[in-house]
């Protein structure tokens, strides 16, 4: 069997990973590929998809893993999601399923329309598309910044 | 029934074709998986028939894997799952929903019922319960992903 999983896997906690998935379901439109549930109907794993990339979702499993939820809303590390449709109507998805809109969609220098969230325990996403093509000296223009690219 | 396996993949052809391959076209995409046999004389060949799923084997014996609880083409199968070593009360089922999505099918798989087989039980080999069921999900997976190549070349 060909292997078309990618190399890149995110795992994220959450104290409830069932609600979790369900409302990643809902707000991002993620799909539920793989779960498994103990005889309690605990999640001991889970993989949903969206587009060609997939999460993984799991409890709080170790000491050593929390979900933002449990430490005041730090987060470590935060998932973009990188889409090709309405950036727009993503994030009214997100809002009406209880997102936090913690920055509203905006087109940004670069030619991204984005914008930011927190989900139900906390974790912060960011969510963009490519709606302009920009130069990098048009960039430039635009930010103020010098914008080195690799030689 | 608790204890669950979910496996979840989309095919690109419409629900009644993605139903019609998994039940008439089982003994093409099916893959046996030595760990999770059936039977000792296993693998046999696999086949829906008379209201039940079967392994037909070699020696012309007919192992019933499980009764059909549930047949509406297109749209959702439940069958019984049974290892020749269960006992009379352990018993598992599976249940596979065929929803159409944009681009055909999304097939869902989900298997209940282990917490019904004893940890101690020889179909387990042994595994810790989230190993097991992570393992049989895995193989799930690759079933699902046979029916996919047989599903796109009907």
């Amino acid at each position: 069997m060909s292997d078309t999983r990618k190399s890149l896997v995110s795992a994220l906690s959450y104290r409830d990973p069932r609600a979790a998935i369900a409302w990643l379901e809902k707000a991002f439109g993620f799909e539920l590929t793989f779960l498994v549930e103990d005889a309690d109907g605990n999640v001991g794993h889970s993989e949903l998809s969206f587009g060609s990339s997939a999460i993984m979702v799991g409890g709080e499993w170790s000491e050593n893993h929390a979900s933002p939820a449990s430490i005041g809303g730090k987060n470590t590390q935060s998932i973009h999601i990188r889409m090709t449709d309405d950036v727009d109507a993503h994030c009214a998805r997100a809002r009406a399923a209880g997102a936090q809109i913690i920055a509203e969609p905006e087109t940004q220098f670069y030619g991204d329309r984005t914008y930011r969230c927190r989900d139900l325990e906390g974790h912060i996403w960011t969510v963009g598309a490519p709606v302009e093509e920009v130069s990098i000296a048009e960039m430039e223009a635009r930010s103020g910044h010098k914008i080195s690219t690799p030689s | 029934m608790s204890s669950k396996i979910l496996v979840a993949l989309r095919i690109a052809a419409p629900p009644e074709a993605v139903f019609d391959a998994f039940v008439d076209d089982i003994a093409l995409w099916w893959r046996p998986n030595p760990l999770f046999s059936f039977t000792p004389r296993s693998p046999g060949v696999m086949a829906f028939e008379d209201g039940r799923l079967v392994e037909r084997l070699a020696s012309g014996k007919v192992f019933e894997v499980g009764q059909v609880r549930v047949w509406e083409r297109g749209a959702r199968l439940v069958f019984g799952w049974r290892q020749a070593s269960f006992a009379a009360d352990q018993d598992t089922e599976v249940e596979v929903r065929f929803e159409p999505v944009e681009e055909g099918t999304r097939v869902t798989v989900e298997h209940c019922g282990w917490d019904s087989v004893p940890t101690d039980s020889v179909a387990r080999h042994g595994f810790p319960d989230a190993v097991f069921l992570q393992r049989h999900g895995q193989w799930w997976r690759g079933l699902l992903a046979g029916l996919a190549e047989q599903a796109n070349s009907r």
